[in-house]
């Protein structure tokens, strides 16, 4: 024990300097700040069970440390037994009891706050959008049939229902501020909503290995006006998605001017720029035998407006002779 | 048991240095076989976690590519779970079971050196499918469909071909191991040992192999269906005909058992190195076996907590939720019996006594952050994030590691004959303890803010450049600490520094230090009647009271 102290000391500093940091900018011993209804009900149930589990940390924690130090050798030698003491039938039940007490709690708390975590509020005009998780980018579908890719717009103060789907790997959409995560599982549709309360952009990003670009899939919630909101989805979206596709889905691994990256040089490639070859690459891929990292069928449920997009954004931005500065998007 | 008539001595080029330990069907050398293996690829898949937390050091780092990430984390994840954890189990079931319960070898010692040469094949596959086309298996360690397909933009190239057969390899090492290991224990325990006064690591060993029994062969059809996806176009895991759910639901059928299958052996340990440096009995033997078989039944009921953001519905993770926080309930009555168990005794603060009280402090840290993983409206924040890697390498590190390097510094002079350096063990201990701490304790709250688990970079500031660096500090330290037992056994050994040991050098309880260290090849010349659970300490208080 004497040779304990000192990295307790240093354990109880760290413990003191982390926690000095974290408190600084509200991040790191709880979820980040919840933004919506369900979000704050899991951080609910979450602050319940660090109630419980922090008062048995220290128990159990402090027990081991107290016999440590109480019951230390102190040069006394091996030969000399500690009390016989072969077992005692009631602590026996007491610690058996109290954990199925404590548990039943904390499940009862799950219980009553799962409802307002796992239900949609009822409300009339709540929000279906379906978020479809591609290698290596997330694709939004509003109802009316507006799309967008990498951010999502919805106004604040509605019940957005998401319907998450999947047409290549499983993905899982994830937003910390507006609750927990879904898998976006090939062959099935799953269900998450958010409510967000306040203006203001909410990122995150892919929480289930996607491959090779699984970290560059991020995904930002714009949280805005109602009005703002219909004029996104009636016009902007349409107009932009050209833009939105380059930027969301081709320069992540053919760079910001299609240079090549990750991807091979693409800017002068007259196969981008005939609608036909540039629609059998978006929808079947490239393969590229024996290597990882082929590219993969990223356009496979894009919709004619979505394809001439990209056809006309290609030939107007990309598809000229090499520009100076060129940036790799890796 | 009955005696063997084979020789007990090999003859002719069977005796050669290198050559005896080839053909040796001997259960301490399978067992020392094992256990080197082992601890070699316990380096192996540390480098890798060294390789993994340099890259995830600072934000935009570029000392892997994104390719060779995602190998780097697929085989370290492999590497330690199917190539350390499990054959280092069996290796100190194979060199303590006999010994503990007074036997001369196992049940069927050829079968035992099958086993561990399939662990040997079945390693090398695994390692050498990096030379394969396309590099090594890259879809994590359980392989989801479809990124294990093969498809050109999933996993094409051999990786995750070898990965399934190495797979299929280790679990026929590991179908052999376990049946060697129930019907040694359950036929050839010594006179008077009954089942309550069997050690609790025997009874730990004999729960092992049982659970591995019931769960490798769910892990064998599921890589069998995904091996048929890959090579011969069935659609198993492919939608629309096939159902990637139901891969999730074989693999972790296997998977969670698979959990307790590496940690009841290390709860076993931990159960006799306590009373022997407590100088104390267990506290409630009887409790701590039967919590054992509990937490083995429950374990075969948990397996969709892994799945609950696959979107179940609340029916399952209800069901889930629940037999999750059951097998609290057997692993707190484990806790909390070794906490009594140092209750008045006479504390030896001898290195593997620290590990063990380094493993009750640090297991109970990833068992506390579990239950939020449980409670499945929780899970669908943390789950996926670094929270849950914090978590569960308190378990597989902080638990299971600590636990073994306990078992290594505790049975080391039973094994080879010589002490460890006590300076150098406590050396190992303190920069494994803080290392460790300060490796996975900034991951927690890297999870709650948002960073999931297997991306190859991020491009944050701020709190997630701070905790990052902060653990891959820490993962250098556990590295120095890793390097200190390692030149620990090079000076005991190479620089024939390490004191001889006796017989019985920590005054213990169990039959493995009646014989002497190391045991000879017929283990015992004679075997006391077994009394109690401490025959050990029966023999020397008999000896105490005779006359003379």
């Amino acid at each position: 024990m004497r040779r304990k102290l000192p990295s307790f000391v240093l354990v109880v500093l760290f413990a003191l300097a982390t926690a000095g940091v974290a408190a600084a900018s509200n991040g790191g011993f709880t979820p980040v700040t919840p933004e919506s209804p369900n979000a704050s009900h899991t951080q609910t149930a979450y602050y319940v069970i660090l109630g419980f589990t922090s008062a048995i940390f220290v128990l159990v924690e402090g027990l081991l440390v107290a016999f440590i130090w109480k019951y230390r050798a102190r040069g006394r030698a091996r030969a000399i037994e500690g009390a016989q003491v072969h077992g005692h039938t009631r602590l026996e039940l007491i610690w058996t009891v109290i954990p199925v007490v404590i548990l039943c709690l904390i499940g009862l708390v799950v219980f009553v706050e799962l409802p307002k975590i796992n239900d949609a509020p009822a409300a009339n005009d709540a929000i279906p959008i379906t978020v479809v998780g591609h290698q290596y980018y997330w694709e939004f579908e509003y109802p009316g049939g507006a799309r967008s890719i990498g951010t999502l717009h919805v106004p604040v103060g509605r019940v957005v229902d998401l319907n998450v789907v999947s047409p290549d790997v499983i993905h899982s959409w994830w937003i910390p501020a507006l609750g927990g995560k879904i898998q976006a599982i090939p062959g099935r549709t799953n269900h998450i909503w958010f409510k967000a309360e306040k203006a203001g952009s909410y990122e995150g990003q892919c929480a289930e290995l996607c491959g090779v670009y699984h970290a560059a899939m991020t995904a930002v919630v714009q949280v805005e006006s109602q009005q703002a909101y219909s004029s996104y989805i009636s016009t902007t979206a349409r107009q932009t998605i050209g833009r939105q596709e380059w930027t969301g889905v081709c320069a992540t691994c053919h760079g910001n001017l299609g240079k090549g990256g990750y991807g091979p040089d693409i800017s002068a490639s007259t196969l981008v720029t005939s609608r036909s070859s540039l629609l059998g690459i978006l929808r079947e891929g490239v393969d590229t035998p024996g290597r990882p990292g082929a590219m993969p069928p990223v356009g496979i449920d894009w919709n004619n407006a979505q394809i001439d997009a990209i056809v006309t954004y290609v030939k107007k931005n990309i598809y000229k002779p090499a520009p100076l500065g060129g940036t790799s998007g890796g | 048991m009955a005696a063997r008539s084979e020789a007990v001595y090999p003859v002719g080029w069977k005796s050669g240095r290198v050559a005896s330990w080839l053909v040796t069907v001997d259960h301490k050398r399978i067992g020392i076989l094992y256990i080197a293996t082992s601890i070699m690829w316990f380096v192996a898949g540390g480098i890798l976690a060294l390789l993994m937390r340099s890259q995830l050091a600072t934000p935009n780092e570029h000392f892997l590519t994104k390719d060779s990430y995602n190998q780097v984390m697929t085989m370290h994840g492999t590497t330690m779970i199917f190539l350390v954890v499990v054959p280092i189990m069996a290796g100190f079931g194979n060199f303590l079971v006999p010994l503990m319960i007074g036997a001369r070898d196992m049940a069927f010692p050829r079968l035992n050196a099958l086993s561990y040469w399939l662990y040997l094949l079945g390693g090398i596959v695994l390692w050498l499918s990096w030379f394969s086309k396309g590099g090594a298996a890259h879809a994590g360690w359980w392989s989801y469909p479809t990124l294990s397909e093969n498809f050109p933009w999933a996993s094409p190239g051999h990786g995750q071909d070898y990965w399934i057969l190495s797979i299929h390899i280790l679990t026929l090492s590991s179908l052999a191991g376990a049946i060697n290991l129930i019907v040694t224990i359950s036929n050839m325990r010594a006179p008077g040992m009954s089942w309550m006064r069997m050690p609790l690591f025997v009874w730990a060993m004999e729960t092992y192999a049982i659970l591995l029994l019931l769960a490798l062969p769910a892990l064998s059809a599921a890589v069998t269906l995904l091996l048929l996806d890959r090579t011969a176009g069935t659609h198993f895991f492919i939608p629309p005909e096939g159902n990637i759910v139901l891969y999730q639901h074989m693999f972790w059928f296997f998977g969670h058992p698979e959990v307790y299958i590496m940690v009841l052996p290390v709860f076993g340990m931990i159960s006799e190195i306590l009373p022997v440096f407590s100088r104390k009995p267990i506290f409630g033997y009887k409790a701590v076996a039967f919590s054992t078989i509990g937490i083995a039944f429950f374990s075969m009921l948990v397996w969709a907590h892994h799945m609950f953001t696959a979107g179940l519905g609340v029916g399952l993770d209800s069901f889930f939720m629940i037999s999750s926080m059951v097998i609290a309930v057997p692993t707190g009555i484990k806790i909390f019996n070794w906490l009594a168990t140092t209750w008045r005794g006479n504390l030896i603060l001898d290195t593997p006594m620290l590990f063990a009280l380094g493993f009750i402090g640090l297991f109970t840290m990833g068992g506390l952050s579990g239950i939020f993983l449980a409670a499945f409206p929780v899970d669908w924040q943390v789950n996926d994030s670094y929270y849950i890697v914090a978590h569960f390498h308190y378990v597989a590190f902080g638990g299971i590691v600590f636990g073994l390097f306990g078992g290594l510094h505790y049975w080391w002079p039973k094994m080879f004959g010589r002490m460890l350096d006590e300076r150098l063990g406590k050396l190992t201990f303190w920069l494994m303890f803080v290392g460790f701490n300060l490796t996975f304790i900034p991951q927690h709250m890297l999870g709650l803010l948002g960073m999931p688990r297997r991306v190859y970079t991020y491009n944050h500031h701020g709190l997630w450049e701070v905790y990052n660096l902060l653990s891959s500090i820490g993962g250098g330290i556990t590295a120095l600490g890793i390097a200190a037992f390692v030149a620990n056994i090079w000076i005991a050994h190479v620089l024939r520094r390490g004191v001889r040991a006796g017989n019985d050098p920590w005054l213990a309880d169990t039959l493995e230090w009646y014989t002497t260290s190391p045991p000879p090849p017929h283990n015992f010349d004679t075997v006391p009647y077994v009394t109690s659970a401490r025959p050990l300490r029966d023999l020397r208080r008999r000896l105490a009271e005779q006359p003379q």
